[in-house]
C-alpha cells in the first residue's frame, strides 16, 4: 500500500476527529453514563452512597402519576406542534418559492424569530398572552373576547404551541425552500405539457421529490418537540395545574430540585426510547421504495 | 490591508498581555501571597450584589492577612453548583443558604455548625440577633450558621388608588388595612369597573405567588403543614382549609381579586390595576426604580386568628472540615458581615438585629421598616429536606382551589396524600425522620 493511499484511508477519520472527540465526550459518554445511573438509587441529598437497584427506577416511573401527566402534556404538544409546523412551513416555503422578488427579505423575516433566544421570546410572549393586561386580549377586548391564554389548563398548551410556531417555523421553511429549489424546473414543464394543474403538479412532482427533505423536517421536528422545555418553562413554569409541565421539565425538576439523579436518568431513558421509536416508525413509513 | 490587520492584531495582543500584567500587579489575582484565601459564594446578582461586593472590599482592606474572593451566581444555578461542589469536597469556605434550604444541605452533611465558635477567639453574642431568626437556624440543638437578614412577605399597596377610594387617615394619607374586616372593605372599594363593561378592570387585591401567599395566610389561621417530627403532613388541617376558602371567596364570592395570574398580578400592581398584593421585601428595588408608582409597604393584615407572615433569611454558613487559619478567617468574615448588616439592609433587606432596626438610618427606609414590624411573628418554611416536593404539591392544591376546579378541602386532601408518599419514600431511603441530621 502506498503512503498516499494510507493517508487517504485515514483522512476521513482525521476530518471527523475534532467533532468525534467532542461528540464522544459530551454526548456518547453522558448517554451511557446516564444509562448506568438509571439503574442506581442515587439521592444526592443523602450522604448514603448510590445503590444498585436494577429496574426499580423504571418501575417507579411507570407507576408515577406525574410521569404520565408529563408524558401526556408532551404528547399533546407533539401532536399539535408537529403537523402544524410542517403544514405551515410547507405553505410558507411554497409561497416564498413562487416569489420573483424580495424572496431573501421574506425568508429572513420568517427566520428572524429562530435566532431569538428562547428566554427572550418566552418572556415576550408571556406578556402578549397575559389575560388581564396582555397585547392579544387588549385587541380581543375590542370585540368583547377575553381568552385565558396561559391561565386555563385547557388553553395553555395550545397557546404554547402557537408561540412555538412563531418561534421555530423559520427553520423548516428555510430547509423546505432549499429542497424546493432542488426540484428541476423541467419536471414542472413536462407535467404542465401533460396537462397537470398546480395541485397535481404539487402532489405528483413536488411532494415525491421533496420526500427526503420532508422526512428530515418531520423527524427533526418530532425529536425537537418531544424535548420541548424552554417555551413552557419560561412562559408557564409547567402550570396552570401542571397542564404544561412536559417530561423534560419533570426530569429537570426531579434531578435539580429533588436531587433524584437515578430516577431522573431512568425517565430520560424512557423519553429516549419513545423518541427513538417514533423516529424509527417515520423512517419506515417515509422510506424510499 | 494586510499590514493594517497585522498592526491591529499586534495592538490587541499587546493590550491583552499588558492587561494581564497590570491585573497581576494590582493584586487582582490574590494580593498578599501569605494571606489566607477565603472563597465566598452567594446568589446576590442584583443590586444587593454590589452592596455585598463593597462590604467584601472593605473586609479585604481591613484584614491584610485574609483575602476573600466573592463569586455570585443566580440562585438556581448557585444552589446546584454549591451542592455539587459540596458533594465533591470543593465547596467554598463561606456560603449563603436560605433557611428554607438548610434542611437539605444539613442532611447532605456539609455545613459546619458554629456553636463552638461563639465563645472562641472572635466571640459572637447571638443575643444581639432576633431570637426567632436565631432559632430558625437551629437543628438538633446546633446552629448551622448566622442569619444575615430576614426577608418577610408584606403588604404593598398603591397609595394613589387608596386615596381615590377614600381609604385615608385623618390627615389624608393612604391608610393600609390591618384586620380582616378592613382588608375586605378596602378590597371591595378598590375593585372598580372603570370602563363600564360590567367587568372590573381595577382589582382590590391579587395573588402574586400563590404558594408564598398562602404560606403567609395559613399559619395566621393556626394551621401547620407538618406534625412536630415532620413524620406526617397536616396540610389538610381544617384551619388550612379555612384559610384557602378565604382565598377562594376573595375571587369567587367577594369578587375583589382576579383569577390567579402568578407573576402577572405583580405586573398589574406595577401598572396600577391592582391595589394590594402580598410579596417579599426583595421586590422593593424594582418598585423603587419605577417613578410613576405611588406605593408603600405595610405588615400583612391579620386575616386569621393571629398575625403572621412568611419569611426567610440568608444564612452565612461554613463548610465542614475547615480548621486552623482558614476557619478563623472564614468565621471573621461571617462576623464582619453580620456586624455590618445595616449597610446590607440598604440593598433591600431587613437586619436581624433589633438594635440596628432602632437606628434612624433604618427608620428612614420606609418599606423595610414597615415590613420589619412583623419580625416578632415570622413563619419560616417547614423544616423538611423535601421542601421542593412539598411546595410543588402545595402550589398545585392552592391553584386548583382558587380556580374553582376542586373544593379547598378536597384539593388539600389530595396534596396531603401525595406529600405523605414523599415522606414515606424519604423514610424508606434514609431510615430516619426528616428533621434529624446526618
Amino acid at each position: 500500500m502506498s503512503p498516499r493511499s494510507r493517508i487517504g484511508r485515514w483522512s476521513g477519520w482525521l476530518f471527523v476527529a475534532p467533532y468525534l472527540v467532542l461528540f464522544g465526550a459530551f454526548i456518547l459518554l453522558p448517554v451511557f453514563f446516564g444509562l448506568g445511573l438509571s439503574l442506581f438509587r442515587w439521592e444526592m441529598l443523602s450522604p448514603l452512597a448510590p445503590k444498585l437497584v436494577g429496574a426499580a427506577n423504571y418501575r417507579e416511573a411507570l407507576s408515577d402519576e406525574y410521569f404520565w401527566k408529563a408524558m401526556r402534556a408532551t404528547g399533546l404538544f407533539v401532536v399539535m406542534a408537529v403537523p402544524l409546523t410542517v403544514l405551515l412551513a410547507m405553505s410558507i416555503a411554497l409561497g416564498l418559492a413562487s416569489l420573483d422578488r424580495r424572496r431573501a427579505l421574506y425568508r429572513a423575516a420568517y427566520f428572524l424569530p429562530v435566532m431569538i433566544n428562547i428566554s427572550v421570546a418566552g418572556i415576550l410572549w408571556r406578556w402578549f398572552f397575559n389575560s388581564e393586561f396582555g397585547l392579544f386580549n387588549a385587541y380581543l377586548a375590542k370585540v368583547g373576547l377575553k381568552v385565558p391564554w396561559l391561565t386555563d389548563p385547557a388553553v395553555a398548551m395550545p397557546s404554547v404551541v402557537l408561540m412555538s410556531l412563531w418561534w421555530h417555523v423559520g427553520g423548516p421553511v428555510v430547509i423546505l425552500l432549499a429542497g424546493l429549489k432542488q426540484v428541476p424546473e423541467t419536471y414542472y414543464e413536462a407535467a404542465a405539457i401533460d396537462g397537470a394543474g398546480p395541485w397535481r403538479q404539487f402532489v405528483h412532482v413536488t411532494l415525491p421529490l421533496l420526500k427526503p427533505v420532508l422526512l428530515f423536517v418531520v423527524v427533526m421536528n418530532v425529536i425537537g418537540s418531544f424535548q420541548v422545555f424552554g417555551q413552557t418553562f419560561i412562559m408557564t413554569r409547567g402550570g396552570p395545574e401542571l397542564s404544561t409541565r412536559v417530561l423534560v421539565q419533570y426530569i429537570y425538576e426531579s434531578a435539580f430540585n429533588f436531587y433524584r439523579m437515578g430516577y431522573s436518568a431512568a425517565m430520560s431513558w424512557l423519553l429516549f426510547v419513545v423518541i427513538a421509536a417514533f423516529a424509527a416508525v417515520q423512517f419506515f413509513l417515509l422510506r424510499e421504495r | 490591508m494586510s499590514s493594517i490587520r497585522r498592526i491591529l492584531t499586534a495592538v490587541v495582543l499587546a493590550g491583552l498581555v499588558g492587561g494581564v500584567l497590570w491585573w497581576n500587579w494590582a493584586g487582582g489575582a490574590g494580593g498578599d501571597p501569605s494571606a489566607v484565601r477565603v472563597r465566598f459564594w452567594n446568589g446576590f446578582t442584583g443590586p444587593d450584589g454590589r452592596t455585598m461586593l463593597r462590604l467584601i472590599q472593605r473586609f479585604n482592606q481591613e484584614n491584610a492577612d485574609a483575602h476573600v474572593l466573592m463569586q455570585r451566581m443566580d440562585w438556581a444555578t448557585y444552589y446546584n453548583k454549591l451542592f455539587v461542589a459540596g458533594l465533591g469536597g470543593r465547596a467554598p469556605e463561606v456560603f449563603v443558604i436560605h433557611v428554607a434550604n438548610l434542611p437539605r444541605f444539613h442532611r447532605a452533611g456539609f455545613i459546619r455548625p458554629v456553636d463552638d465558635l461563639l465563645a472562641g477567639r472572635h466571640p459572637f453574642d447571638p443575643n444581639v440577633l432576633d431570637a426567632s431568626c436565631w432559632r430558625a437556624v437551629e437543628f438538633g440543638g446546633r446552629h448551622l450558621g448566622v442569619p444575615l437578614d430576614v426577608h418577610p412577605q408584606g403588604l404593598y399597596y398603591n397609595r394613589r388608588l387608596f386615596r381615590e377610594a377614600g381609604l385615608v387617615d385623618e390627615s389624608g394619607r393612604a391608610r393600609p388595612p390591618t384586620t380582616r374586616g378592613e382588608f375586605l372593605d378596602a378590597a371591595r372599594r378598590l375593585t372598580r369597573d372603570l370602563d363600564g363593561d360590567g367587568r372590573p378592570d381595577q382589582w382590590g387585591f391579587a395573588f402574586t405567588h400563590v404558594s408564598n401567599n398562602f404560606h403567609t395566610l395559613m399559619p395566621q389561621f393556626g394551621g401547620d403543614f407538618f406534625d412536630a417530627g415532620a413524620g406526617r403532613c397536616t396540610l389538610d388541617d381544617p384551619r388550612n382549609v379555612e384559610a384557602l376558602r378565604f382565598g377562594v371567596e376573595l375571587i369567587h364570592t367577594h369578587r375583589v381579586a382576579p383569577n390567579p395570574e402568578d407573576v402577572e398580578a405583580w405586573i398589574g400592581f406595577r401598572q396600577g390595576k391592582v391595589a394590594m398584593v402580598f410579596d417579599g421585601v426583595y421586590m422593593l428595588q424594582a418598585l423603587l426604580r419605577q417613578k410613576d408608582l405611588d406605593f408603600a409597604g405595610a405588615p400583612v393584615p391579620r386575616i386569621g386568628r393571629r398575625p403572621g407572615t412568611l419569611a426567610d433569611s440568608h444564612t452565612l454558613c461554613l463548610y465542614r472540615g475547615l480548621d486552623g487559619r482558614r476557619l478563623e478567617a472564614a468565621w471573621r468574615l461571617v462576623r464582619f458581615l453580620s456586624d455590618h448588616s445595616l449597610e446590607w439592609a440598604g440593598g433591600g433587606q431587613v437586619p436581624v438585629r433589633p438594635r440596628l432596626r432602632g437606628t434612624p438610618e433604618f427608620a428612614a427606609m420606609p418599606v423595610q421598616s414597615q415590613f420589619a414590624r412583623q419580625v416578632p411573628y415570622l413563619n419560616y418554611p417547614p423544616r423538611v429536606p423535601f421542601l421542593f416536593e412539598f411546595r410543588s404539591e402545595f402550589g398545585l392544591a392552592v391553584e386548583r382551589a382558587l380556580r374553582g376546579r376542586a373544593p379547598a378541602a378536597e384539593s388539600l386532601a389530595a396534596a396531603t396524600k401525595n406529600v405523605q408518599r414523599v415522606i414515606e419514600r424519604d423514610r424508606e431511603i434514609f431510615g430516619r425522620p426528616a428533621e434529624a441530621g446526618p
